[in-house]
């Protein structure tokens, strides 16, 4: 096997829809809501991309649908978890079973097909090749000719960075989610930044999705995010919901992944490339934890998903009335 | 707005609170309260814990509403939905547990919500030179670029009132600021108040520490059990006539129980430290103490003085730094919490819905907790005998007076006082020799803190030893045989029954007590008879 | 909660009729109940928007799944079904997720016709060894989950998923590989040799997915479970853990072992329902037969919906394998097509997620002071019947309510609220 640009190329295909979800993640983490239907409602985006495509006669009215259906659904896991109280996770699981009835379900009422639905007439999203950086010999093989959300979702990272850390709602945001009472105590009003959070996280999955049934393939197939979603919610912790965190996170999953693609081409069997970046997500998980334990800043236990609280701050007693 | 009998317009109060009532379930948290600050003072609260100072302050700055009277501003009256609204019209406070984001920048902390912005994005240099400007202006030393977490707790606490001087407060409330603070903090701060003071904000500060309001206050009200009991020139004043009015004169509890008759140690602990962290003042120093069977020790202090943590650490629920535990003869300073229940410790916790018992389960399941793998409730091969677990929660059920429909009720069902009686008689069923105690009446009604304290002594004179941590000095007063007072961590005074007083224990607990003696590891004969009145 | 409820109500048989009218009501409008008829209106809906008429849509899922045709298969859906949703269950009565029960599932069954293939012993010994083999591959696969979890801080709702994804790869390799039938076009193994299988039931019936004594041993898990839970002083540790986790640590539950050891047994379930599964027609391990039906999901729905109470878990799992294969005859009969029993499985467990009834709500909106108090506050509870009277503790003004007092009200380990330093509060377990 070669390190060549094709690999990077492909690297970087596998790499956009677990970036487009990770950021969602990396927004709600930030709110403060746990959110793990990544992958639930990037197979609704999914869904509602091939669907939009199909009968929008569009690739575009896919990709907007996508993100609108995608949107639609996080909206459930908002009302329940931040409006009626209830259990992020629980309500998580249940959306994600949720997503693959239903596309299922509408996959057999819709199409009337059942496990895939795939026509050469179905638009997908056709490559865009960067003037210029076409002809630069490795980088342009590598860089150039993908599709144009793996563009947007470079895009992203760099606007959702530039938002956490400079923009006002931004700033905001992470206030919610580090300490809602502080937030709250401002003036600033939890519930509509973690509605936002999460909504902004639904439309970055439908565009994973998009990516996923118009960019990668051109099909739509029953669960086919196939655990996309869920190291998507790895890439958070690991990149400890930072954007570029985030991002490295993501290009590591995507390396192993078109990796493990290039060597099944090469012999290996395909169940080792498929296994591959979960044992990769693995084994980052339990070093990451293992140098942060001995750096002592998240004793064991305590990763949690959440951005690690550097100290402690009220005290744990107070009193009711003085 | 109806405020024609007002004063005259020289005379007008920069805050002041008319006739606030306040009720809570079974407790009247502030009883017509009236308060009265002029512009510039800073104002001392003083109280004990449930004397109605936090309610009161809750009121004032829109946290909670009051059942009945008035606000007033610069003579125009307010009523406050929300503390947005009152940072509107010009309060500003720094709660007991500071409100604060540790992983943003001081500056970000104190510009989060409204912040300066540039095309769109925030204006960090902006926000930075205003922040530096007020950190100049009042001389509070705090850098603005640095990351709060990263920061003592004194500057985060400036970081606090840099917050509320951004929003332009004019009146500040700061509720126990000097709680979390080292003795050279907390100095600094009042430092900083003063100078505020000066430039004409005004100061309303609330706190049950004698010497800082001694230090630096112009007035003083002082609340006992929701009412106001004193308003004080500080100038005019002592620090034995503040102790009266927040103490009153009660009844003395001491004679209802007879004095227990101490014999073996059943709890020796040797330099127990507790630490809070990298950079922060550990939780508990260096704390030594003993406890033998047939007495009680009642630890007092002010609530977040280390009470807490010091319990948690001999239960086993929290990791020690250094120190040695004993108990029942047994080290148990690596010790999990079964292994330290089975050497001889039983725990009455401070949080009992949350650690105490386990709400949704029954009565009977809740009170069957640490019998569960007993002959008496398990038989061979760990099989639970059910109609024991009911007789057993009978048992408890009766002799402690608890009342529930059935042993299958759930226990968050049952009020307040009857958890308790439950949990207190769960651990107090074990036998152990060591039996820890925390806050065991707070919520309590008063048909039950009777019963429960009976329960006590008699535990004691079973030949028992207990330790009792309470913010309640009635409490203290009422069980201990020995007391103990906790202030910042440390042991700060040791008095034995005879010496010890509402007076003695308050001073004390507000810093200023007498210091308990050295006490070196060969010394057998413990000081529980002497106490020597040097300055901690 | 109406299962725990249940549950108590036959420990202390202790009222009359009165008292039985109360639990009757109080089942009628349990949040489950409830959930599951709001599911069932959201279903009828959708069926009248496809053009199906929702009553003839429901009564084929009724003679689909309990009819002569059916009830066989109900029963054989029972076992892949009920078995892994107490599997789930077991971990999930202390508060703990376990997600991945595909990949112990597979293993279990790997482990199993392996040891089918290749043992030398007879027939019944060789069955045992590949059931107990089974256990063994599926419970050490879980444990290493809760390893990752109480010694490394992965929460165990990802390490157990994340685990699950390379087993059921390996486990695809093995049967398309070094363990595939030659000359056989299907991805599976060979055949189990004569005699190494579980007998069936009505063999008469002649369908082959007849009921194999599988089904025993599933039954027997589900009796040991509740033996377990209501007997013995281990089960009476999980749920107190399970009902407040911080309760059972200050009374010296020690936690991380607890983890290990639900896993384990969580895992050696989830095994054995792989095992059995193998070890029934087609006497086989076809790859994807045991993932592609995503009985473990449906087996957690199961468990959430019964808040892992052994006997509830039961119910909700032959409820859901009711309306697996009621689905199906619905789609014969209506041409609706069945996933649509998946979507209001989901959609109940939403529904009960949404009323808080088996979790309570740990909703920062309380915390802050600003949330619907009201609808919040616990109801009087329907079994006693009666509010103590007595003192109330002092209504906290929320804003000075330690934070202590916070994420621990989701009992639930999601890993979301980590130990005395979670996210939102100082509290924690």
């Amino acid at each position: 096997m070669s390190f060549d640009a094709e690999l990077i190329f492909s690297a970087l295909r596998a790499l956009t829809p677990i970036l487009f979800a990770a950021l969602g993640g990396a927004l709600c983490e930030r709110a403060g809501v746990f959110n793990v239907s990544l992958e639930g409602t990037m197979l609704i985006g999914c869904f509602a991309a091939v669907t939009g495509s199909w009968f929008g006669g569009s690739v575009w009215v896919g990709v907007i649908s996508a993100v609108l259906a995608a949107m639609v659904f996080s909206l459930l896991l908002a009302i329940g978890a931040v409006t009626l109280g209830a259990d992020a996770v629980v309500l998580c699981i249940a959306l994600n079973l949720l997503a693959v009835g239903l596309t299922g379900f509408l996959l057999r009422t819709v199409f009337g097909k059942q496990g895939t639905f795939g026509d050469p007439d179905l638009k997908g999203l056709q490559p865009v090749d960067i003037p210029g950086l076409e002809s630069v010999p490795f980088l342009g093989r590598a860089l150039s000719g993908h599709s144009p959300l793996v563009y947007l979702s470079w895009v992203a990272v760099a606007v959702i960075a530039v938002l956490l850390s400079r923009h006002p709602w931004g700033v905001r945001l992470r206030g919610v989610g580090e300490a809602p009472e502080a937030a709250q105590s401002l003036g600033v009003s939890v519930a509509r930044y973690r509605y936002a959070a999460i909504l902004t996280s639904g439309a970055l999955c439908g565009l994973a999705g998009a990516q996923l049934a118009l960019g990668n393939v051109t099909l739509f197939s029953e669960n086919m995010t196939a655990g996309r979603g869920w190291i998507a919610v790895v890439a958070v912790m690991l990149g400890r919901a930072l954007p570029i965190g985030v991002l490295l996170a993501g290009i590591l999953f995507g390396l192993v992944e078109a990796v493990g693609f290039r060597l099944q081409g090469e012999g290996m069997p395909q169940q080792a490339a498929d296994a591959a970046p979960y044992v990769m997500t693995l084994v980052a998980l339990f070093l990451a934890t293992r140098s942060r334990a001995r750096r002592g800043a998240a004793p064991p236990g305590r990763l949690t998903g959440r951005i690690p609280r550097p100290r402690r701050f009220a005290r744990t007693t107070s009193e009711p009335q003085s | 707005m109806n405020d024609q009998h007002a004063a005259a317009p020289g005379d007008i109060a920069e805050v002041e609170m008319r006739g606030i009532v306040r009720r809570f379930p079974g407790v009247l948290a502030n009883d017509r309260v009236d308060l009265r600050v002029a512009g510039g003072e800073i104002h001392a609260v003083m109280g004990e814990n449930g004397a109605g100072k936090s309610t009161l302050m809750s009121i004032l700055y829109g946290l909670q509403r009051p059942d009945a009277g008035r606000i007033l501003l610069r003579g125009t009256e307010h009523s406050f939905g929300s503390p947005v609204q009152a940072i509107a019209a010009g309060l500003g406070m720094v709660h007991q547990g500071f409100k604060l984001f540790p992983s943003l920048t001081v500056t970000e902390n104190v510009v989060y919500g409204s912040e300066p912005t540039r095309r769109g994005l925030v204006d960090r240099a902006a926000a930075r030179a205003r922040v530096a400007e007020l950190v100049d202006t009042h001389g509070l030393h705090v850098p603005p670029d640095a990351r709060v977490a990263d920061l003592p707790v004194g500057v985060q606490q400036r970081v606090e009132i840099l917050k509320l001087l951004y929003r332009d407060a004019r009146v500040l409330i700061l509720d126990e600021p000097t709680a979390v603070l080292t003795p050279a903090e907390a100095d600094r701060l009042l430092e900083v108040i003063r100078g505020l003071a000066r430039s004409g904000r005004t100061i309303l500060l609330v706190t049950h520490k004698l010497g800082e309001v001694m230090a630096v206050s112009d007035r003083v009200t002082v609340l006992r059990d929701g009412r106001v009991t004193a308003r004080l020139a500080t100038a005019e004043t002592t620090p034995a006539e503040i102790a009266l009015a927040m103490t009153g004169r009660r009844i003395d509890l001491d004679r209802m129980h007879p004095a227990g008759t101490p014999a073996a140690d059943v709890l020796d602990v040797r330099g127990l430290t507790v630490s809070a962290g990298r950079g922060a003042k550990p939780l508990v120093e260096d704390v030594s103490l003993r406890v033998r069977a047939g007495e009680i020790v009642g630890v007092a202090g002010v609530a977040g003085n280390g009470q807490s943590e010091l319990v948690e650490a001999l239960a086993g629920l929290r990791p020690i730094d250094a120190g040695r535990v004993l108990v029942a003869g047994q080290d148990v300073g690596a010790a999990s919490v079964a292994q330290r229940r089975h050497a001889g410790l039983a725990y009455v916790p401070e949080d009992r819905a949350g650690v105490g018992a386990a709400r949704d389960a029954s009565l009977a399941d809740n009170l069957a907790m640490g019998f569960h793998r007993t002959p008496a409730l398990a038989g061979r091969g760990g099989f639970l005998r059910r109609a024991a677990i009911r007789a057993h929660a009978a048992k408890v059920i009766e002799r402690f007076g608890v009342k529930a429909a059935s042993s299958a009720v759930t226990i968050g069902t049952l009020s307040g006082g009857n958890q308790q009686k439950a949990i207190l008689g769960r651990e107090i069923t074990h036998d152990a020799p060591l039996l820890l105690v925390e806050q065991p009446t707070r919520g309590v009604d008063i048909g039950s803190i009777e019963n429960i304290h009976a329960r006590l002594v008699e535990y004691r004179d079973a030949g028992h030893g207990v330790l009792l941590v309470s913010a309640e000095l009635s409490e203290i007063l009422a069980l201990s045989d020995r007391v103990l007072v906790m202030y910042e961590g440390r042991i700060v005074a040791e008095l034995p029954r005879a010496e010890a007083d509402v007076h003695t224990i308050g001073l004390a607990m507000a810093g200023g007590g007498p210091a308990r003696p050295e006490v070196r590891p060969d010394d057998d004969t413990r000081p529980t008879a002497t106490t020597t009145a040097h300055q901690a | 909660m109406t299962a725990s409820k249940a549950g108590t109500a036959i420990e202390h048989p202790s009222g009359p009729a009165a008292r039985w009218a109360l639990h009757v009501r109080g089942a009628v409008f349990s949040p489950v109940t409830v959930s599951i008829v709001a599911a069932l209106i959201l279903g009828a809906i959708i069926l009248a928007g496809t053009g199906a008429d929702p009553l003839t849509a429901y009564g084929s899922v009724l003679t689909g799944a309990f009819g002569s045709e059916g009830i066989g298969d109900t029963l054989g859906e029972c076992i892949p079904i009920v078995g892994l949703a107490l599997a789930l269950a077991i971990p999930l009565r202390a508060g703990l997720v376990n997600l991945g029960g595909d990949g112990q599932l597979v293993l279990g069954g790997l482990a199993a016709v392996s040891v089918g293939l290749y043992s030398p012993f007879p027939g019944a010994i060789t069955v045992i060894l590949a059931l107990l083999a089974g256990m063994l591959a599926g419970g050490l696969w879980a444990a290493l989950a809760a390893v990752l979890e109480t010694r490394c801080g992965v929460p165990l709702l990802v390490s157990s998923l994340l685990l699950s994804y390379p087993a059921m790869s390996f486990v695809s390799y093995m049967v398309r590989f070094p363990l595939l039938q030659k000359g056989s076009g299907i991805p599976q193994t060979d055949r189990l040799p004569e005699g190494v299988k579980l007998p069936e039931f009505a063999a008469g019936s002649g369908a082959g997915t007849g009921v194999s004594v599988g089904i025993v041993l599933i039954v027997l898990a589900a009796v040991v479970y509740f033996v377990v839970d209501h007997r013995t002083a281990a089960g009476y540790e999980v749920r107190m853990t399970g009902l407040g986790a911080r309760f059972a640590g200050y009374a010296g539950v020690d936690r991380a072992r607890l983890t290990l050891r639900l896993m384990f047994a969580s895992g050696s379930l989830a095994g054995l329902v792989g095992a059995i599964t193998v070890l029934g027609f087609p006497y086989r391990m076809v790859d994807g037969a045991l993932t592609t039906p995503g009985y473990t999901w449906t087996g957690l729905l199961a468990a959430l919906l019964a808040a892992a109470s052994p006997l509830g878990t039961v119910a909700a799992g032959f409820f859901f394998s009711a309306l697996t294969i009621g689905g199906f005859g619905m789609e014969q009969e209506t041409a609706v097509p069945q996933q649509l029993t998946a979507v209001l499985q989901a959609v109940v467990i939403l529904f009960l997620a949404v009323r808080g009834g088996i979790f309570r709500k740990g909703g920062w909106l309380h915390r802050l002071g600003r949330g619907p108090d009201g609808a919040a506050a616990p109801p009087p509870d329907l079994e006693t019947g009666v509010l103590e009277s007595g003192v109330l503790e002092p209504a906290v003004p929320e804003a000075a309510v330690p934070e202590a007092a916070v994420p621990e009200a989701a009992v639930l380990d999601t890993g979301v609220a980590g130990p005395p330093a979670p996210a939102r509060g100082d509290g924690g377990k």
